[in-house]
């Protein structure tokens, strides 16, 4: 019982080495560079960060239920260029918006539904759908863009709060992260989503509904996918098919560094905005050294590799430092 | 329906061949060129670099495991032997073709023994070296191209070359390797045991197979495959810059399970593959035909491996059912 106890509290193990390592790198950032601990640098950090946060929120829920969801940055472009499209073609901004957001909602519930109602595997889907989805962005906008926006939008995907370090878009975030947090460990959904995790078998005898959960969760991460859309769309002031491509590898490599476990069922919203944090820091850190945008593709991959690699070999010590014990 | 189940083949790459037959013969009769033994050589030259991938990729997919690093892999290569060849005039098609699968191997190697040594999950762990190897390529090309004049010209001589007007050089390679591997996957031990870890990965360790020796060389393989496929792709499109193949590795991954290599392990074959990869290049040149925009290929793409799953799925469903009626008579 005490992984659903736990709740909020600082689980051992990974969460507090993940900890320590964000206070390592951001010691040694404001060390090594004079910037990084600026009011400027800390809302680049937290906007650079945002999409990948707010997505993160979702696909926490996903990763824990052992599902996958690998066409979140198809439905972030896809929601995009909708919002462009419907606004070029004269529909008022806040329409716009809820189109965004009703396209990732749509395109979250076919997911849930291809996975759920026909029993494929999310992981073959959600290639399908990755390719899918972008190749509708594609189809819709082709190689043309958008970026006349209204300003009031523009300021708030782009501007921070006076010269503070908080962006415009960080209470949005703040918001998504203290609903989902309390979703998952305060309420019967988020243990409910957690013993699927453990073992989906088991929570369909305790009676659970495990197709109609998992369905709200893949539903839930479209959603958010289209107000990461919403986010991305005014940051940067741009709708295009290509908008954020590569992302949904950030979002799972962010998760994984907080200690979710990739074969399910473990999992807390601590260590995911810990992993977010961190790979952001490492990001602006090596920005700020001058280090070529070439390396830091690098970087996002090694960081996958160690936030998948690490968790193992720590569980391996442990078990052979368990049975020497055992054996002396 | 009765005729009809007697002319259905016993065999998935039957029906798939079928299918790929009337993709070619409807094609054709929206644009009759497609038909031609010029329609024919383009058909098999562009699929060429994705069948070599999906050969490759196809035992470790029977392995229920996944390689998403290949698309890097192949650009890798590709920029690495432009480069060498750029630099070294006296290199030929021979030491290309020796230098690309040896960097292949390479990323194979890391792979393996992360996915095999550790036993880590693969999709991650190529997700991981997937962009590694593509930010290598970044670095070390820093924004450098290679066009046709600074490559090997017996290399892409090479590319060109054809036999009886009809079967490209490259595609013949593509025979070769899908011959060799499908006998591997069928009369030998090894092949034998890619299937049974595939179908149930502990049962496979119960039993006492060697399941690191054999994930840790198929991704090998798969690595030696991505750099031919490396070679591959300059011959056919003799220019080479840092994004070359970037994010095709989904369209390896549709041929594959298209052509009815089940994503979740233990069913499928070689030929299956490269048939799908044949029938996705076939359906992208019929939609072409149909006046298709091209903006729209990644969307087809996506919709055919959806489809793709979907028919697996039922497939394996009434499979199950026949066995389980079977069974049930069989008692009474």
């Amino acid at each position: 019982m005490s992984k659903f106890t736990t709740g909020f509290q600082v689980r051992k193990s990974w969460d507090t080495a993940i900890l320590a390592l964000l206070a390592a790198v951001i010691i040694m950032a404001s060390l090594t560079t004079e910037n990084f601990l600026t009011s400027l640098n800390i809302s680049y950090i937290f906007s650079n960060t945002s999409e990948i946060t707010i997505i993160a929120f979702a696909m926490l829920f996903m990763i824990i239920l052992g599902e996958i969801d690998l066409s979140v940055a198809s439905i972030l472009a896809l929601g995009s260029s909708m919002l462009g499209w419907s606004y070029a073609k004269g529909a008022p901004i806040w329409l716009a918006i809820i189109i965004c957001l009703v396209v990732g909602t749509v395109c979250g519930f076919i997911n849930g539904f291809l996975v759920t109602k026909l029993g494929l595997g999310s992981l073959a889907v959600t290639i399908g759908t990755l390719a899918l989805y972008r190749g509708i962005a594609n189809g819709i906008l082709g190689e043309n863009t958008v970026n006349e926006f209204p300003e009031f939008w523009t300021s708030f995907g782009f501007d921070t709060f006076g010269t503070s370090f908080m962006p415009k878009t960080l209470p949005l975030i703040i918001f998504f992260g203290l609903v989902f947090g309390f979703l998952l460990h305060r309420t019967p959904f988020g243990r409910r989503t957690l013993a699927i995790g453990q073992s989906p078998e088991a929570a369909k005898f305790a009676g659970i509904n495990v197709v109609k959960h998992k369905m709200i969760v893949f539903t839930f991460t479209g959603f958010m996918s289209g107000v990461a859309g919403v986010i991305y769309t005014f940051r940067f002031s741009t709708a295009q098919a290509d908008n954020g491509v590569g992302i949904e590898l950030l979002v799972i490599s962010a998760i994984l560094l907080g200690g979710v476990s990739i074969f399910g069922g473990i999992g807390t919203m601590w260590g995911v905005i810990a992993g977010v944090l961190l790979a952001g820091s490492v990001e602006s850190w090596l920005t700020l050294q001058e280090i070529n945008a070439q390396w830091r593709t690098i970087v996002t991959g090694i960081l996958l590799l160690i936030s998948v690699a690490a968790p193992v070999l720590v569980a391996k010590s442990k078990e052979r430092r368990e049975f020497k014990a055992l054996k002396s | 329906m009765n005729f009809l189940r007697r002319l259905k083949p016993s065999s998935r790459e039957g029906s798939l061949a079928i299918i790929l037959l009337v993709a070619v013969g409807g094609t054709g009769l929206i644009n009759p060129r497609f038909l031609t033994g010029d329609g024919t050589r383009d058909l098999l030259t562009s699929t060429s670099v994705v069948a070599l991938l999906a050969i490759g990729i196809a035992p470790i997919v029977v392995m229920r495991h996944i390689d998403l690093s290949i698309a890097s892999t192949v650009g890798l290569t590709a920029w690495l032997i432009a480069d060498m060849s750029a630099k070294n005039p006296e290199f030929t098609w021979v030491q290309c073709f020796i230098v690309g699968p040896i960097i292949g191997m390479a990323v194979g190697v890391l792979n393996g023994l992360l996915v095999a040594g550790l036993r880590l999950p693969s999709l991650v762990v190529t997700l991981g070296t997937l962009y590694i190897v593509r930010g290598l390529v970044y670095v070390v090309s820093n924004s450098v191209d290679y066009n046709a004049q600074e490559m090997p010209p017996s290399l892409l001589d090479l590319g060109q070359k054809v036999f009886f007007g009809l079967l490209p050089f490259t595609f013949l390679l593509v025979i070769i390797a899908m011959l060799a591997v499908a006998f591997f996957m069928k009369y030998t031990k090894g092949g034998r045991d890619a299937y049974a870890i595939g179908s149930n990965p502990p049962a496979a360790d119960l039993v006492g197979l060697k399941v690191f020796r054999r994930t840790f060389l198929a991704f090998v393989f798969s690595g030696f495959m991505a750099g031919l496929a490396g070679v591959f792709y300059l011959m056919r499109f003799a220019q080479v810059d840092s994004t070359a193949f970037y994010g095709q590795e989904l369209a390896v991954v549709a041929a594959v399970v298209i052509g009815g290599v089940t994503i979740m392990g233990g069913s499928g074959t070689v030929v299956g593959a490269v048939i799908g990869a044949l029938l996705v290049q076939t359906i992208q040149g019929g939609l072409a035909a149909l006046g298709v925009d091209a903006f729209w290929k990644s969307a087809i793409n996506g919709l055919l491996l959806i489809i793709a799953i979907y028919a697996d799925r039922i497939l394996a469903v009434r499979n199950e059912k026949q066995l389980l009626v079977q069974r049930i008579r069989e008692r009474v």
